[in-house]
């Protein structure tokens, strides 16, 4: 079985919201460092992991530039085969010409499924995978934390985090599935296999080259940090004093 | 704009981010000279219907047949479109919550529309309107243009008031495109009955951390929880650890809520559980540690083991 997993570089979660904004608006900082996207590193995981049920070939995907290749890496070098990778052309894409690039990697590589992560903790906008799945017209199961395939893996059972528990749906293949916390811990790429993912086989397009309308239907306006908290907080040295200023804010 | 809400249900009864979605349906009609209209997709929805039908939208749609008994994404969508279309509606709003989060992008895809998740305000922008969001861990707001004719939202149900009320819209039945459908089944929900009140929406929650230890204390936790009639809440370590459901978890990757009172009990703060306290009123925070990242995000502070101070709250309250 053939598996598609994408990965996205996202700025490094601990970054000052402040550098990450002036980074977002083309400013040079050198206090923004990389990382690959946690939840596309799942996602990675899960593939390696689902080689006993008989994926063979996991090609990563990504859209990014140059600069970001050793993020990519990290993830190739987890245990994928291949990349695939798209020059976004130093354009800032949104969330629609994503998942029209990704659908044309689709269409050329035709695998049994697609793993993603269930968001990117830059933007946290959760929205390429649904968007890629109605493109396809294949079924979605997001925020999975649990897979089983059948014995002709033509289906697949999932288990999805909701706001009402788990919910677990039975799904047909191919299916885009985007992969959330609980569905297992990545490992590290070995400095072994940090080497010899530079031999992986990459393939490269340029995002202009894709016929997609190179209109954005979303741009950002720009950026503010949100209004701070009330700013000093009031210490308290015993449980005594914490339930007398719990009362006097008529808090209980 | 001519603004379709589209209603989620939770467990067979209207979801409380509905109140949002309508809220920003109001002010944004207001704002462009528009109208709302409400949606309602299930089977046996008779009753709850009413339940919205009191808010001035112009008409209430419901969608009701037995394929629709279990929220699926794709019959959903094809829904929701199909209604769209007829309708000729310019905007499709949702409350933020995991259900909106799978659905309203593929809507978006459908229609070739633009989407902004989590808006939390309408901001003018050049004779248009465009939408704040909170990104990157709430820790920044990032503005954002919708340049297709149909816009597609969802609304951060944390940041958007109570919706007014107004008079009942005309009630009209809709057959949604599409037929029965097995590339998606319902299976099974999983899911653990507390008793105590819905986390998103409750006016007290206790959020448990780590510092917990173990589930055991859970006990301890849920009979403070009880005396202030909150709701429990935690971090993704304790998740993580099985000591507590998913749909426990707080934060940029669990459920975002503003309780008047967050009580954080052993938990360090990590910016992943503060994006999802941010609109709490007042935070308390009980830690060990005073370098602990809480208590720069709370009100209230106690530096003390959780151990002791737990059970005189619980004494003294
Ligand atoms: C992609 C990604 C997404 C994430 N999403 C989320 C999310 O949505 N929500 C979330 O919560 N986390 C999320 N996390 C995890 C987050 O980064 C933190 O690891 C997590 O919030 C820590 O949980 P904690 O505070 O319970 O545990 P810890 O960080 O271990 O903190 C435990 C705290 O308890 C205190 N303590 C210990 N013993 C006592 C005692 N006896 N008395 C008093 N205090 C005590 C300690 O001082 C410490 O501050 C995410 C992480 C990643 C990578």
């Amino acid at each position: 079985m053939k598996v598609l997993v994408t990965v996205k570089p996202v700025a490094d979660p601990n970054t000052p919201p402040a550098a990450w904004i002036a980074a977002q608006q083309g400013k040079p900082t050198g206090e923004v460092n990389h990382v690959a996207n946690y939840f596309d590193l799942i996602a990675v995981e899960q593939a390696i992991r689902l080689k006993d049920v008989g994926v063979d070939d996991i090609c990563i995907v990504s859209i990014t530039g140059d600069d970001k290749m050793a993020q990519v890496r990290s993830a190739i070098a987890m245990g994928a085969n291949r990349a695939i990778l798209i020059d976004p052309e130093g354009k800032a894409l949104e969330w629609h010409q994503i998942a029209a690039a990704l659908k044309h990697v689709v269409e050329q590589e035709q695998p049994a499924f697609v793993l993603m992560g269930k968001q990117a903790t830059d933007d946290d906008a959760s929205q390429v995978g649904s968007i890629l799945a109605g493109m396809l017209g294949w079924p979605q199961a997001t925020f999975v934390s649990e897979m089983e395939f059948n014995a002709d893996r033509t289906r697949v059972k999932v288990g999805r985090e909701t706001d009402e528990g788990v919910e677990v749906l039975d799904v047909k293949l191919p299916a885009v599935i985007t992969c959330d916390l609980r569905l297992n811990e990545p490992r590290y790429a070995t400095l072994p296999n940090l080497i010899k993912s530079k031999k992986a086989p990459l393939e490269r397009f340029k995002f202009s080259e894709l016929g997609i309308a190179a209109d954005p239907q979303v741009t950002v306006e720009g950026f503010a940090l949100p209004a701070g908290r009330s700013g000093e907080c009031r210490m308290v040295k015993d449980a005594d004093e914490l339930v007398g200023v719990l009362k006097e804010m008529k808090l209980v | 704009m001519k603004i379709l809400v589209v209603a989620e249900m939770q467990l067979g009864k209207l979801k409380p981010s509905n109140g949002a979605a309508v809220r920003f349906a109001q002010d944004l009609a207001a704002k462009t000279g528009g109208s709302f209209d409400i949606v309602l997709i299930g089977h046996g929805l008779a009753d709850l219907a009413a339940g919205l039908n009191k808010y001035g939208a112009g008409a209430l749609h419901v969608i009701d047949a037995p394929r629709f008994e279990n929220y699926l994404p794709g019959s959903f969508c094809a829904a929701v479109v199909g209604l769209v279309q007829a309708e000729g509606y310019t905007a499709v709003i949702g409350g933020e919550a995991t259900t909106s989060r799978d659905i309203f992008p593929r809507i978006a895809g459908a229609l070739g529309a633009g989407m902004c998740k989590g808006v939390s305000a309408i901001v003018d922008a050049g004779g248009g309107v465009a939408y704040q969001r909170a990104v990157f861990s709430g820790m920044a707001l990032r503005t954002e243009r919708i340049h297709t004719p149909i816009h597609v939202l969802t609304v951060d149900p944390t940041a958007v008031g109570e919706p007014a009320e107004g008079p009942a819209g005309a009630v009209k039945a809709f057959a949604a495109p599409g037929g029965d459908d097995d590339s998606v089944k319902f299976v099974e929900r999983r899911r653990a009955e507390s008793g105590r009140p819905d986390l998103a929406v409750a006016e007290r929650v206790v959020g448990a951390g780590r510092g917990i230890k173990s589930a055991d204390y859970l006990e301890t936790i849920g009979t403070l929880a009880d005396k202030l009639g909150a709701a429990i809440g935690s971090t993704r370590a304790v998740v993580d650890a099985g000591w507590l459901p998913n749909e426990f978890q707080v934060g940029q990757t669990g459920k975002a809520i503003a309780p008047k009172l967050y009580l954080a009990i052993g938990i360090s703060g990590a910016v992943q559980h503060s994006a999802g306290i941010r609109g709490a009123k007042t935070i308390v925070a009980i830690n060990k540690d005073p370098e602990a990242p809480i208590f720069k995000i709370a009100d209230v502070g106690i530096v003390a083991d959780l151990f002791d101070v737990v059970p005189k709250l619980i004494e003294k309250i």
